[in-house]
């Protein structure tokens, strides 16, 4: 084969022939930044290309960090649902609400009463507290036998309570009416259903004006609580049904005198603080506590269940951080060891684009791109993961999971740390590769 | 065909064609008193000790030696993958006698073309992105690089195999290949490390007209080998032993300087 003279790239060496150049030193090395921001992009498109070449490598590593960012997705959007569940349980129970239980919670003294509210102290707070509009005295009973025609149930919780109870509770009814001083008064075989039992005993069909048994004793229904769906240690919200407060005494020989818990809702949230200080002052006069004795019962605000809640929210970050920073280590191993292997396996490679004039720096610069094109395909893969395994953890109700951008973002910043983290050694290796070296090894 | 333009900054004078071996004021390559020893626990070799020479713009030369003759060490530091213990090498009018790891790199890149015994092209690369691998460091307008390396393809005959990858191209094609790709940066210096070691017999007379035809447009070409063929190419021959020159003259080769002008 022959080649046209006029073909010639030769004399177009930049320095004309002939002239007398002295030796010069200088002239290489130092760059601007467009000049490497070019060198990065062009060395990214290679990379990508290596990145296919080598399949079942890049798979593998995005496999790990796919794993490791689906539990660290997994966790955040639990963590996220389970403080999302205690604003709403403390939503519930209200801001403007107090619940007073019998007996102190704090500073239990050895042997002292929980049944320590009366009917008293019900009709003085609500004569003498100011801004107190709402006073419910509860009692309940546990696993109580229900039965409607064939169905029997088991109800959680049988709570006797006073009128307005829906209201009270800021538990909206779906159907019927709230319970009223009449039934209390008459002792009235009446009761609100919750939606467990209510699908229990009636399925679809509407509970309201239905009569059912309890234990033996038929009650009617007046009213359908709406459906909450929260649980708390281990048993629904809606497993319940509520009847007056008398009539449960009565039916199942109660102590007449106490009751359990007092629920006092407020006219405004402003003066919460002073409100529950007032109600602190009057029940210890009603209980005549000397100043050293202490409380004889404990008043749980809307705030206090929040922070008993994020107590436990925070023991769920530790213990689901902890697995989720393991995965990620775990992950970041996988693609240190394979990408280690890659710089061994590629020596070849390397050492020619050294010897082409590839300055380390070009060669780092390339294996992290790699690194991270692959933590980075495995934060994506990971989110969707995560996003389905929350899935299937929430459809068999283990979790609630609430997904958002910050999920995201974190799954990001978790793979970008981990792909410059582990990828930096063996791109440092790589980078640090001998030419003369490389190629012969490849030989 | 048409010349590739290669820089824009670098098209004065390109109608001129040096004559080869014209005594050129200065040479292309100067080595003078180049050592090199390497160091292992207390042991100390040196494998080159003391080679003094010089090559013209547009020579053919020929480095011959028996292995460990030192004729490798003297090809790497030639190609500036190595740096002389001691002594001065000016390539190009440049002093790359001692230069730091990145500015070597950088000369490598801008002076040098590299052809090796076993071709090393990128597996999953194509033929055209493999020639295009010099240009990935040398900061010039890509799209020029591109146009460039497409007819550097088309010259060593490939230009319909432009988007192949090495394993469908014959070893030959690998070293055409090879070829256009040391050519991509227009480097003065031509290196090659046995080019026709891993070829038959015709395909190596092949490769061996491709280095002639490259070296009669200009280029200066040194092929390091122990084979007679390959060494009967180029007009000068340098052979190397222990690590000295042993000698080096003209002779009447099948090289051309100039003829096809």
């Amino acid at each position: 084969m022959t080649i046209p003279a006029g073909n010639t790239p030769g004399p177009a060496s930049g320095l004309a022939p002939g002239q007398n150049h002295g030796p010069r030193t200088g002239r290489f090395g130092g760059r601007n930044l467009p000049a490497l921001a070019r060198e990065g992009w062009r060395a990214a498109t290679l990379g990508l290309s290596a990145l296919l070449a080598y399949r079942l490598r890049s798979f593998f590593v995005i496999a790990a960090v796919s794993l490791g960012i689906a539990s660290l997705t997994v966790i955040v959007a639990a963590v996220d649902g389970a403080s999302k569940k205690a604003d709403e349980i403390a939503d519930m129970f209200g801001p403007d609400a107090v619940l007073v239980f019998g007996g102190n919670i704090v500073n239990r003294a050895v042997g002292a009463r929980t049944l320590t509210l009366t009917w008293e102290d019900a009709a003085r707070i609500r004569q003498s507290l100011p801004g107190a509009y709402i006073v419910l005295p509860m009692r309940s009973r546990g696993n109580v036998r229900l039965k409607h025609e064939s169905n029997n149930y088991d109800v959680s919780l049988v709570a006797g309570t006073t009128e307005n109870y829906a209201r009270a509770w800021n538990w909206p009814l779906v159907e019927g009416r709230d319970l009223t001083a009449e039934d209390v008064q008459r002792g009235a075989r009446v009761a609100l259903m919750g939606d467990r039992p209510a699908r229990e005993l009636f399925g679809d069909e509407s509970p309201v004006g239905r009569t059912f048994l309890m234990s033996g004793v038929p009650f009617t229904v007046v009213g359908l609580l709406q459906y909450r769906g929260m649980s708390g240690g281990g048993s629904s919200v809606d497993d319940r049904v509520v009847i007056p407060l008398t009539t449960l005494t009565q039916r199942f020989n109660m102590d007449r005198r106490y009751f359990r818990a007092l629920r006092v809702k407020f006219e405004d949230t402003a003066g919460m603080d002073t409100h529950v200080e007032d109600l602190r002052s009057l029940l210890r006069h009603l209980h005549r506590l000397a100043p050293e004795d202490p409380d004889d019962f404990t008043i749980l605000t809307a705030r206090e269940v929040l922070k008993f809640l994020s107590v436990i929210k925070g023991g769920l970050v530790l213990f689901l951080g902890v697995t989720a920073a393991a995965a990620m280590i775990v992950g970041g191993f996988v693609l240190a060891n394979l990408f280690l292997l890659s710089v061994t396996e590629r020596r070849v490679e390397i050492g020619l684009k050294k010897a082409l004039g590839a300055p380390g720096r070009a060669i780092l610069l390339q294996f992290l791109m790699e690194s991270l094109t692959l933590t980075l395909c495995g934060a994506v893969g990971g989110v969707l993961l995560g996003a389905l395994m929350g899935q299937m953890l929430e459809r068999l109700g283990l979790i609630e999971m609430v997904l958002s951008a910050k999920v995201f973002l974190l799954a990001l910043a978790a793979a970008t740390a981990v792909g410059l983290v582990f990828g930096l050694r063996p791109a440092r290796q790589a980078a640090a590769l001998d030419p003369i070296q490389a190629l012969r090894g490849g030989e | 065909m048409s010349t590739p333009p290669n820089d824009t900054a670098r098209q004065t004078g390109a109608a001129e064609m040096p004559a080869p071996s014209a005594g050129s004021a200065s040479p292309l390559v100067e080595l003078s008193g180049i050592t090199r020893s390497f160091t292992q626990g207390d042991l100390t070799v040196e494998v080159l000790r003391g080679v003094s020479f010089s090559i013209a713009r547009g020579e053919f030369v020929a480095i011959q030696g028996s292995s460990g003759s030192g004729k490798s060490t003297l090809l790497h530091i030639l190609g500036l993958l190595d740096s002389p213990t001691a002594g001065r090498y000016v390539l190009d009018g440049h002093d790359v006698s001692h230069l730091d790891d990145d500015a070597r790199s950088e000369a490598r890149n801008q002076l040098t073309g590299f052809v090796f015994q076993n071709f090393y092209l990128i597996p999953y690369a194509t033929a055209l992105d493999n020639v295009l691998l010099p240009g990935l460091y040398s900061h010039k307008n890509l799209r020029v690089q591109r146009k460039r390396a497409e007819d550097l393809l088309h010259r060593v005959g490939l230009g319909d195999r432009m988007d192949f990858v090495p394993a469908r191209l014959s070893g030959g094609q690998q070293q055409r290949v090879a070829l256009a790709r040391a050519l991509l940066n227009d480097p003065a210096l031509i290196l090659a490390d046995e080019p026709t070691g891993q070829l038959d017999s015709t395909t190596s007379a092949d490769i061996l007209d491709l280095f002639a035809d490259i070296n009669r447009t200009g280029k200066t070409v040194v092929v390091v080998t122990h084979d007679a063929e390959t060494a009967a190419r180029a007009r000068r021959r340098i052979v190397i032993r222990d690590g000295v020159i042993e000698s080096d003259g003209l002779h009447g080769g099948a090289t051309a300087g100039g003829a096809s002008a």
